[in-house]
């Protein structure tokens, strides 16, 4: 699998490192079912601590896109491939919304009045 | 393109062909021909049977009729020619076996010949230990030669970072991951490793000598194995990393700047002789399953292993490699 790291944006390194594997996950770089290689390997190849790449990876999994199972590693959930591409386009709409001056709640406003 | 790239310089290497086809016939017709003759001139004029064996104080202990100590030799160095030309993974080492293989066979018949003259019964035979020791020295040192003078040239250097490449964005880093493990291989690591467990179990008591003999081999066995079931490349920033086995131990390591081209090639285990860590007259080939490989080249040398998705690591790795160039 390919892993695009955006080091130009100054978010933090964890979100970036979720961002990276989101971004795999929605291009189908590893499908729903494929195991991730291990935080450790992970660490090495994007040169970050391992413990911010176990960050990105917790808060993948509480998005539902990983699952941690004990003797498995990590594995891309079902239909997570789905999501995750519908994730990536919130964020994205979040952060113009912020650009744009409109908080999550008026975003949410929007959504809820969009047919 | 890779593919096309990949025939034209294994095409390249095979240029001399000439000469090297009739060097290796004549080699193997003359070696032949003094296998045969050896024995059956020293046939008739001085007994029957020739010694053919001699035990550790020197003294002959076996004996073959003239024929049979000329069909003998003649046989193995049949199969050896036979088996030299055939297997094209061998063909690096072709020289330097058929070169010190004819040495050390017609050495060791042109021993048995001259210490069987001169001698009626073959229990008086002379013996044989110089001329064992020359024949050895002499077969090393002409494996050697052989295989120095055969080594093929070292292709021409192509410039850096030659191969497809990837774009990579201004402010983006990537990194690209491949694994790939051979279940059968673990099996056959989880087998030699149960016998090398169970020894100690079955027997009783502490293990005896020839226990150890039953143990050792199939621990290394298969340590060996396991390390070569299994397989994970990195393609980073610094260059690339293969580790071996489930520990991901041992790892070979190449930077970026080291590497001269990568591309992705379709490989067989019959081309390379084999699964698991081989050396054949391809380079180093850690060959997992049949399919699509990550060739390196760095350092001079050739190094390909069996993974997924090969074309963008080499793409990744080639990209990498001309940045690192290109840099003053």
């Amino acid at each position: 699998m390919l892993l695009r790291l955006n080091i130009a944006d100054n978010r933090p390194l964890h979100e970036q490192v979720a961002g990276a594997i989101r971004r795999a996950i929605a291009e189908g770089e590893c499908g729903p079912g494929d195991r991730l290689p291990p935080a450790r390997e992970l660490s090495l190849a994007l040169g970050v601590n391992a413990n911010t790449v176990l960050r990105g990876l917790r808060a993948l999994r509480d998005e539902g896109l990983l699952e941690f199972r004990r003797g498995r590693g990590v594995t891309v959930a079902g239909g997570a491939d789905g999501r995750s591409a519908l994730l990536e386009r919130v964020r994205e709409l979040v952060a113009d919304g912020a650009r744009r001056g409109y908080g999550k709640a008026e975003l949410i406003r929007m959504i809820e009045e969009a047919q | 393109m890779s593919e096309r790239g990949g025939r034209g310089e294994l095409r390249e290497t095979r240029a001399p062909r000439g000469w090297a086809t009739w060097g290796t016939t004549a080699w193997a017709a003359g070696i032949l021909a003094l296998l045969v003759a050896a024995p059956l001139s020293v046939r008739g004029a001085y007994g029957d049977r020739l010694a053919t064996h001699w035990g550790a104080s020197g003294e002959p202990d076996g004996s073959l009729p003239p024929w049979a100590a000329a069909v003998a030799p003649a046989a193995v160095w049949a199969v050896l020619v036979v088996a030299a030309v055939c297997w094209r993974a061998a063909r690096r080492w072709r020289a330097a076996v058929l070169a010190s293989g004819g040495v050390l066979l017609a050495g060791a018949q042109v021993s048995i010949a001259r210490a069987n003259l001169h001698h009626a019964d073959w229990r008086d035979a002379d013996p044989v230990s110089v001329g064992a020791v020359v024949t050895l020295f002499a077969a090393a040192v002409a494996g050697c030669v052989a295989w120095r003078v055969s080594r093929r040239p070292a292709a021409a250097s192509a410039s850096r970072g030659r191969g497809a490449r990837m774009e990579i964005p201004e402010g983006e880093r990537r990194v690209w991951l491949s694994r790939t493990a051979n279940p059968w291989l673990g099996l056959v690591a989880a087998a030699t490793g149960a016998v090398a467990v169970a020894a100690p179990l079955v027997g009783t008591g502490a293990p005896t000598a020839s226990m150890w003999l039953l143990i050792v081999p199939f621990a290394v066995a298969s340590a060996a194995v396991l390390v070569c079931s299994s397989v994970r490349v990195r393609v980073g920033g610094r260059g690339v990393d293969v580790a071996f086995g489930p520990l991901g131990w041992p790892v070979r390591r190449w930077d970026a700047a080291d590497v001269e081209w990568a591309r992705a090639e379709r490989r067989t285990p019959a081309q390379v002789g084999g699964w698991g860590y081989r050396l054949s007259g391809l380079g180093t080939t850690v060959m997992l399953r049949a399919g699509e490989c990550l060739v390196i080249r760095a350092r001079g040398k050739e190094f390909a292993v069996s993974v997924d998705d090969a074309e963008r690591g080499a793409a990744l790795l080639n990209s990498l490699a001309g940045a690192r160039a290109e840099r003053p």
